[in-house]
Formats: C-alpha cells, structure tokens, sequence
C-alpha cells in the first residue's frame, strides 16, 4: 500500500490508494476502495454501519475536548513537549475505543502509530499516521475491519496518514520508499496484538535496514536543505522543515539511533540544550498551528509578531519583541545544526548487528551489549576484513576486559558461529592484522586454549627468531602474501594457491601446526592431538578434518624431502607421491612449507629453497597426475587392511575386494571409506547393460557416481548429460579397474538450479544418464537445445589451451595433459575428440581452478599406448578444438 | 693451507660434513648457489607446459685445511658426495696465502 504518510487535503473521506502485498493483495485493496467509495458516496443519506450515532458523539466530543486542552495549553505558551504528548495520549485513547469498535478481524491486527505522532509529538492539525498492520492475509473480513476503523476517524476530521500492510510484507525491504522505513523506526503500538507489532520489530530492525534507512535519511535530509539554500538564517523560517527545524532534531537522532545512542552525548552542545531547542521548535510550531487554524508551519513575518506575542516576549514595540523571537529562534537553530552535522561527521556507519564503522575502525554500538555477548565478537575482526580497516581499541578494550570468563563454546552458540570461524580464516589481506589484535586482547587463546599454550613460547635454537605464538601467525601472513603475490618469481605459488578450494583449512593447519611445542619434545603429533579437540570444537569432519590433521602431522615433511633428499632419484619422488596421496593434499603443503619456513626469520626461505621445493612440488605432482594408474591396489596394503577392517556388516570381504583390487592405488587416498563403501554397494550386481548412478548434494556442489561396465563413449556421454542440463563440472575422476567395472564421480555445480527447483529434476538426471550410457538416447540430441554453448563452442578464451600428449610418463597409458578456459560441455567436447580417434578413456581427473580446467586423460587405442603420430594427430585435432577452430 | 671449495647436491651437504668432522674438519662455509655443469639444467613439465631449469639449485662448501689434509680431506668429500650420476658437482683447490683470528689477531701461514 504505496501511501501515504501525509495529509488528503479536501478529500477527508476519500481512502488513500495503497498496496497490501503482491498482485492478488493490490486487487483486493481496489476492490476495499472501491467499496469504501460507494459507501463515502452514500454518507450523506445513511449512517456507518459500526458507528452508532452515540457513539460518533461521544467520540467527536472527545476529539474536541483533546484540541481544546491542546489549544488552551498552545494560548498560554505552553504547546510544547509535555502538551503533545498528553495530545497524542488523547488521541491514542480514541483510536483505541475505534479499534474495539470496529469489531473482530479475522487476523491479528495492530493500529501503530508513526513518524511524529509515534514520538508522541502531535501537533494541534498534524497528520495522524498509522500502520494497520495484519499478521496474515488480507480478506474480506480484514477489509471490514478497515472500513469500520477508519471511516468515523475521518468523519472526526482527523487527517489521517494510513498504511496497511500484511506482517510478511516486512520480509523485503522497501526501498522504493524511505520516508515510509524512516516512519517505521518511530512505530509505537497504539492498539492491537503485542506480539503483531514485536514480530514487526524484530522483522524491520535488521542491520541491513538500518543502513539503508541511514544513506536514504542523508540523501533525504541533503535535498531538503537544498531547498532551503543550505542555509538556516531564513527570514521566515519553516520550523518543520528548514535547516536547523524540528526534521534536523530527528534526524540527528535517528542517526544517533541508528548508529550510536550515545553518539549526541558526545556532541558540541550539551544536550540539554539540543532538548531546549527541540522544546523551542515544538511551542513555536505549536502556535503557528493555533493561530493558523491549519497545518502550518512558516514562521511568517504576520505569524512572527503573534507568535512574539502570545510566548510573552519583552519589548515596547512589536519590532522589537520580533527580533528576540527570532534572535532564540536562530540560537535553538544553530545549536539543532552543530549537533546534526557532529552526527552526520562522527557517526558510525553500521555494518552489522551492534557494529559500527568509524575513521578508528570497526567499534561495537553498544558496548554493554557487546560485552555480554562473546559470540558476537569475531564479527567485528569480519567487519574490519570486510572493510579493510581495523577493530577499534574501544573495542579490543570492551573484549579485553570481559574475556577471561568466557570458555570455548561462549565463542560458537551454533552453527553458524563455526562456519564463522572458518569463513573468518579465508585468506585476505589484514587477516594477520586481525589474527594479532585477537591474540593481543585475549580472545583468541580463549577461543582455542591450545593457541594460549604457545603464547609468548620461546624456542632456543639457532634459526627462530620470534616466539611460537608469533612465528604461528607470521607464517598466515606469509600465506595470505604468497596467496596475493605479483612478485614474478612467485606467481608460480600463487597459481598453486589459486587451485586451492578450501584455504581456510590451510589457514587453520597454521594456526595450530607448532601448538604441540608448549612441550620440549617432538611437537608435530602433539600439534596434531592438540588440533583434534579444535576441530571437534569447530565440528569439522570428513574430508576437510582429515586435511587439517595430515597438514599438521607432517608440516615439516616436504621440507625434509626436499632440501635433504636427493628429489632427482624417482624413487624419492615416488615415495613423496604416495606419502601425499592426492593434488590437493600436495598444493597445501607445498604452500604451507613456504609459509611455515618464511616465518623462521627473514631470511630463512631464499629463492634457492623456494626453487628446491617447486621442483618437488612439480615432479610429485606430475606422478600424482600421470604415473598413478602404474601403482594398483593391492589385496594387502595397509589402506585395503584398514578398509577391510572397518566394513559395515552389509558388505563382505570378497565383494570390497573385487571391486576395489586393480583400481589405481590413489583411489583409496582420494575417497574416505564411507565414500568407498558406497561405490560397493553401487557396483552390486551390476550387469552388463546396467548403469548404476547415485546423486547426492553437499553444499553448493552435487556429487554424481557412475558405476558400469566399460563402453564406448562411456565418460564423453556422462559428461555429455550433464552439460546438456547446464551442470558445471568441478572436478571429478574416471577409474576403470582390470575387470572393466568403470567408476566415474563426478563433482558439479547446478548453476542454473535445476536440481533444486525442480521436484522431479533428480529423477530426470539420473534417467537421460541411464539412457545416454546405455545407447538408447542420443546425447548429441539432448544437447541441441544448448548447441551454441556447447558443441560448436566458440569463444575468446582468457586462458590459452594448452595440449601435450605424452607416452612416456606411464607405464601403460599415454596421458594427454589439458590445460584451458573452463567453460559448459568442455569435457564432452574434449572426450568425443578422443573417442573419435578410436582411444579409449582409461582413467580421468578433473579439476577447475577459478576460470581454468586442468584435466589429465589416460588413455589407450586398443588396449596399448598411441604411437606418436596417434598422439600427434590427437593433440592436434584437441588443440583446434578447444581454439574453436575445428 | 689450501681452501677446498666443493658444488655440492643439497642433500649431500649432511653427509659431507659428518666425513670431514670425522677426519677432524670441523670448520665450515657452507652458501646456497645456484649454477650448472656438465648437468646444463633440464627440462620440468607442468601441466602441459615446458619450463626450462638451467640454473640447478647447489651447496658450496668452503673448508681450509692444512696441506697435509688436503687428500685426505678432497677424498672424504668425494667418497660422501658421489651418486654416480651427472650433477653430482666439482671440488676446487685453491692456495690460501694467509689467515688471521679476527679475536685474537693471531696470524696462521
């Protein structure tokens, strides 16, 4: 209800148009305005149907007796603060009884008032503004209510400022309208349901809202003194709206209301001479409505000398008695404008809830509510992340003082105050900045006590030149720095932290990696024990607890390895693939070597070092990528032992064996054994025209297994439908073992939602996959629809393919090295290039690092490696492609 | 007195040293350099791509010993060094005319 915070001059019984929600709502209020006009056409000839004529009397009656006090009060000079709000209490005591009246509404309804009759200053002709506000639905029996209510109230000839809302409403914000929020923040329940206009407050009073309502008041507020010339020295002054009136007093305190309650305190006048003025403006305005008989608010020359008069200033001559007027009309005037731009100067800028931002940093609004509230704290260190500035020694004194009581879990009420924490620890510029002011005021040793055991630690040794506490975050600023680095010589680490999903966790690792040195002994799997009751606390699990442990345990082993082992030895580099299992564990202690030796002192990690470990970094990650498929799963290796161990009753030994036995070795590195357990129970009793697939969401990313018998364009397909549906393919791997049983999974993300609004969306995926694996569906077909996008992909790539087919690195396949711009179908148009050449797809892995795909083929042309002009011709023929040149 | 300089692998620099402490070596330079020999570098892939490492990542280590040591020690540093391969670096011989203690201002010849 698009209305009306104002007057209907001359139209008293005519309704405001307004909006009661989405299109079905506004039909309805029509329909309400209309019916209310039919009735306002007929007045003349029949009563209001809940307003018995005794009633209408009495209420009129009152009315008149509240203006009446008000205008004896205003005669005497004494229309000031206290007369208003005995006005608006009268007024409040007549919209009470109309509310009884006008009987039951189906809904909770509540009858608040706003803006200035909200803050109980009514004026003797100031509009009333109203919410009506509904806690459901609008329906014929809420329009009733409506009518009832609001027609004797015009009738009275009260001006009346209505708007009519449904409580959901509220949910978004209403931007087209701020004077209508700015209203809202002086709400006040007149009549009605309490808990209706405490749902109201605590839907409306959203740090969001606030900060809207504030660029929108200092938009609002400049406009408006443009129109005064920006100066407050008029001649005749409108006390409402000029620079310095009664607008600029609230806008000061709704500043102040909405950034700092105590920010006016801390203003250029005191305030009680901020109040006198206020008190001022109010007895002016008051006269000027008394003597003008209407909603005036010019403090005219003519209305100069009667307001002079009447507040009983000295003076022989009507000159005179008008120039002192004035005189303390510009002196209330001038103090309401030094506090408002003290205001608008110094007052934070929310950004959270009870967070402020000023010139010093991020400052809790209020202190004292802060101060109760731990699990608040860490938002202010986000806010100063997000901001790019620092948390205020006001603050960092606030949590100084209170910390020592708080335990732990008075850091994390719920979930969301973990992932918080894990959020807080993403890699950004000042995240080491923000990490020693939380370790300086105490918060951090209190949120992990394991961090306290190492503060202030020394380590005698020949090369530490800082305490444990402080070489700990020395080395997040050095990742963070890597992570950001544009030294040339580094972009290669940078490129490294780039491909790297979670980051955080690395962050985390370093937090926590040298904690075990509270004692003198071995500290890394002290460090790792230590690490677990954290990451209990924070209730990180599977995948990314395991990375946390593994980077912790073994921070020192790539160091080792690569500055005291002979790394061109293959079986050195071998043994260190093994050791780190996957990619992603070697990209983070890669990064984590670099950090964690940085932070020794200046100059322990000099280009000579860093060359050393890029070197092992490099040779490790080509085994992981190229010569893995050489190093099969074996009946007796520890994984298989331990996964044997641990199976779930469903499955016996024989079935994990046959399944898992042939597959490359890394398989076991890569999926956590409930994950594998799964891939079992999907490969039971497959059949050679069988498909089985399974779907699952974690996060924002859908995992997608495949199991089958090996087939001819068998992965180009999967991917094929995938794509067809829009899914972006993350990651994923294609293992294949020695009996042709063929694993494909598939991480992806559903960009375009399918999966998430459409109810039988899972249902019609794993279908067309089953379809398309099977031969009975065309794939080229199902993505006709997306053909520009996909088949006859063109684009200008930010990321140059690269190509490189190589049939030395393995043993038994020839990998095809993939490097290019990600983009929708990339896999499919790359496995049917392969697939047209007459190879088999062997073995996949899939990775996207931000806007570039690195992919690695296995592959095979009737069961041996390609010759080399095969693998000529296939790089090719893969090179035009991904140029869009074939 | 001679000064023994050796190239070194990195990771030989542990070994090489416990084979001199044990023929009574103790006092060492060792400095991280960078260079190549017969070795030339070689060629890294990564990701599709071809890097070209020419300068390879060595120790120097710099010990001065007695004439009469001077066998004994070069042979140590061989024997500890040696992988067989190429790159397993050099050891050079130089004559040192004179050392002073810096503390005590002793003069050696």
């Amino acid at each position: 209800m698009r209305v009306v915070v104002g007057a209907m001059p001359g139209h008293q019984h005519t309704p405001t148009p307004g909006r009661v929600g989405g299109a079905s709502a506004t039909a309805r209020v029509f329909l309400l305005e209309e019916s209310l006009t039919a009735e306002v056409v007929n007045e003349d000839v029949r009563p209001m149907p809940t307003t018995e004529p005794g009633d209408g009397a009495t209420m009129r009656a009152g009315f008149q007796a509240a203006r009446e006090e008000l205008r004896a009060n205003t005669a005497r000079g004494a229309g000031g603060r206290e007369a208003l709000e005995r006005h608006a209490g009268r007024v409040d005591e007549l919209l009470r009884k109309l509310s009884v009246d006008a009987g039951e509404s189906s809904q909770a309804v509540a009858i608040i008032a706003l803006g200035g009759y909200g803050r109980r200053h009514l004026s003797l002709y100031s509009d009333v503004d109203l919410l009506v506000l509904f806690g459901g639905r609008i329906g014929p029996a809420e329009e009733a209510y409506l009518r009832s209510f609001l027609h004797p109230l015009w009738d009275l000839g009260v001006v009346v400022g209505h708007q009519v809302r449904e409580i959901d409403e509220f949910a978004e914000l209403e931007i087209d309208n701020p004077e209508f929020l700015l209203a809202l923040l002086d709400a006040r329940l007149v009549a009605g349901a309490p808990e209706l206009f405490e749902r109201l407050g605590s839907t409306f009073h959203q740090a969001t809202t606030h900060a809207y309502i504030l660029r929108s008041l200092l938009q609002l507020l400049e406009e408006r003194h443009a129109k005064f010339n920006d100066t407050l020295y008029q001649l005749e002054p409108d006390v409402k709206e000029a620079p310095g009136a009664l607008r600029d007093v609230m806008a000061a305190r709704t500043i102040a209301a909405l950034t700092d309650p105590l920010l006016l305190t801390r203003g250029p006048s005191d305030v009680g001479r901020f109040e006198e003025a206020e008190e001022f403006l109010l007895r002016v305005r008051s006269v000027l409505h008394y003597k003008s008989g209407r909603n005036q608010n010019v403090l005219s020359h003519e209305l100069q000398e009667q307001t002079a008069d009447l507040l009983g200033y000295p003076g022989a001559e009507s000159r005179q008695r008008v120039e002192r007027l004035m005189s303390d009309y510009f002196r209330h005037a001038r103090t309401v404008s030094r506090s408002l731009e003290w205001a608008r100067r110094t007052a934070p800028v929310p950004v959270g809830p009870n967070l402020g931002l000023t010139r010093d940093g991020i400052r809790f609004l209020d202190p004292i509510a802060a101060a109760g509230a731990p699990a608040s704290w860490l938002s202010a260190f986000q806010a100063a992340m997000d901001g790019g500035t620092e948390v205020t020694e006001e603050a960092l004194s606030c949590i100084r003082e209170h910390v020592d009581r708080c335990r732990p879990q008075d850091f994390l009420t719920g979930p969301q105050d973990r992932a918080a924490v894990l959020r807080f620890m993403k890699p950004r510029s000042g995240l080491y900045a923000r990490l020693s002011q939380m370790h300086e005021c105490g918060m951090l040793g209190r949120l992990f006590p394991e961090f306290h055991a190492i503060s202030s630690r020394v380590i005698r040794d020949f090369y530490h030149k800082y305490t444990v506490d402080e070489h700990t975050l020395l080395a997040i600023r050095n990742f963070v720095r890597l992570a950001n680095t544009e030294e040339p010589n580094r972009l290669r680490f940078r490129r490294v932290a780039d491909g790297l999903s979670s980051p955080e966790l690395l962050v985390l690792s370093l937090l926590l990696h040298d904690v075990g040195k509270w004692r003198d002994d071995e500290h890394a799997p002290e460090s790792e024990r230590m690490a677990v009751a954290v990451l209990d606390l924070l209730e990180v699990s599977g995948e990314a607890r395991a990375m946390v442990l593994f980077l912790i345990r073994n921070h020192l082993r790539m160091s080792l390895v690569a500055l005291r082992r002979d790394t061109e030895d293959p079986e050195i580099v071998k043994d260190f693939a093994r050791f780190v299992g996957t990619e992603d564990r070697l990209k983070m202690l890669c990064l984590m070597t670099l950090a964690d030796i940085e932070a020794v002192s200046p100059e322990t990690l000099t280009p000579w070092k860093e060359e050393l470990i890029w070197r092992l970094y490099v040779d490790t990650y080509n085994h992981l990528t190229q010569r893995y498929a050489d190093e099969l799963i074996e009946r007796n290796q520890a994984g298989m032992i331990d996964l044997l161990s641990g199976r779930p009753d469903d499955l016996p030994e024989a079935e994990i064996t046959r399944f898992v036995e042939g597959l490359p070795q890394r398989y076991l590195h890569l999926f956590a054994p409930d994950a594998i357990y799964r891939h079992v129970r999907l490969a039971r009793d497959i059949g050679p025209d069988e498909v089985h697939v399974s779907l699952e969401r974690a996060d924002m990313a859908w995992t997608l297994a495949v199991v089958t018998l090996d087939k001819p364009f068998l992965f180009s397909n999967v991917c094929g439908v995938l794509s067809s549906f829009g899914m972006n393919i993350l990651r994923g791997h294609a293992l294949t073992n020695p009996n042709g049983l063929v694993l494909d999974v598939v991480q992806f993300t559903d960009d375009e939602r399918f999966l998430e609004l459409n109810p039988d969306a899972e249902a019609q995926v794993l279908h067309e996959l089953q379809e398309a694996v099977t031969g009975r569906s065309d794939v080229a077909e199902l993505l006709r629809g997306r053909e520009q996008s996909v088949v006859q992909w063109r684009g200008n790539a930010r990321v140059a393919p690269v190509v490189r087919a190589d049939g030395a690195a393995s043993e038994h396949f020839t990998i095809v090295d993939i490097v290019s711009e990600n983009a929708l179908g990339l896999l499919y148009r790359i496995s049917r290039v392969i697939s047209r050449h007459g190879c088999d797809v062997d073995l996949v892995l899939i990775s996207t690092e931000g806007e570039r795909a690195i992919d690695v083929f296995h592959i095979t042309k009737a069961g041996n490696k390609l010759t080399e002009e095969e693998q000529r011709s296939l790089a090719a023929d893969l090179q035009d492609t991904l140029e869009g040149t074939s | 007195m001679r000064l023994i300089k050796s190239i070194v692998r990195p990771n030989k620099v542990d070994d090489v040293k416990d084979a001199l402490a044990k023929i009574g070596i103790s006092g060492m330079t060792v400095t991280e350099v960078r260079g190549h020999g017969k070795q030339k570098g070689h060629t890294a892939i990564y990701r599709g791509k071809e890097y070209n490492v020419s300068l390879l990542p060595k120790m120097e280590m710099e010990v001065v010993v007695p004439d009469a040591m001077v066998d004994d020690a070069i042979k140590a540093i061989i024997e500890a060094a040696r992988t067989g391969e190429i790159g397993d670096g050099r050891v050079f011989v130089l004559p040192v005319l004179e050392s002073h203690r810096i503390r005590t201002g002793e003069k050696e010849s």
